[in-house]
């Protein structure tokens, strides 16, 4: 059936108020809150012990992975760093690893992967403070 | 007194809590029996010191986030 719709308009305002209180309030409804883990969250994901996801910051998201190792021992890997890291004191910490990869050596293991996600993006998030002054 | 949602990042479990003036990070992560852990507003703020009275530094109804400990350090 061909249709075309010409113009929208409001009912009239009586109409309205018949019908609102022909409908009633609705009941109200309680909204859970989303309770997912950090990486989740930032939108990572899975696949066996390997997280992928971005670094987020307010000066962009820096692709990145992470690789599980028994319950608690992680190694993060940042896609091509920012320029900024490299004059990051910490910049030593970052290894190349082939491919545009760098391994970041935590010296102290945060005990879930969304811990270390946050630290580096913490990490980056003052790279990139320190290097505009 | 204000209400905030601490989250706890490796869980994404929610823990409400109310805090009043004088309230230190250390204090809410006792209280939530998380004391190795660090608080904050998010990724692009700095941690909260254990001693430091976050009461002012915080929106009533915000989300805080607790998240271990984890430092980039340099290769042994």
């Amino acid at each position: 059936m061909n249709l075309r719709i010409l113009q929208t308009r409001q009912a009239p305002e009586a109409l309205r108020q018949l019908w609102q209180r022909f409908r009633g309030h609705a009941p109200a409804v309680t909204v859970k809150r989303q309770q997912i883990p950090y990486w989740q969250e930032r939108g990572w994901t899975r696949s066996g012990n390997r997280y992928a996801g971005n670094y987020q910051t307010p000066w962009g998201a820096f692709q990145g992975y992470a690789e599980q190792h028994g319950s608690s021992f992680f190694r993060f890997y940042i896609l091509h760093p920012p320029q900024q890291l490299s004059r990051d004191r910490h910049w030593t910490c970052f290894i190349f690893r082939g491919g545009g990869a760098y391994e970041i050596h935590l010296s102290r293991q945060p005990a879930d992967v969304g811990s270390g996600i946050l630290a580096i993006e913490r990490l980056l998030t003052e790279a990139f403070q320190q290097a505009r002054g | 007194m204000k209400k905030l949602s601490v989250v706890i990042a490796g869980s994404g479990q929610i823990r409400d809590v109310e805090i009043q003036p004088g309230t230190t990070a250390g204090d809410i992560l006792h209280q939530l029996s998380i004391p190795d852990y660090l608080l904050s507003k998010g990724p692009n703020e700095p941690f909260f010191a254990s001693r430091e009275t976050i009461y002012d530094k915080v929106e009533d109804g915000s989300k805080i986030f607790a998240s271990t400990k984890a430092e980039v350090g340099t290769w042994a």
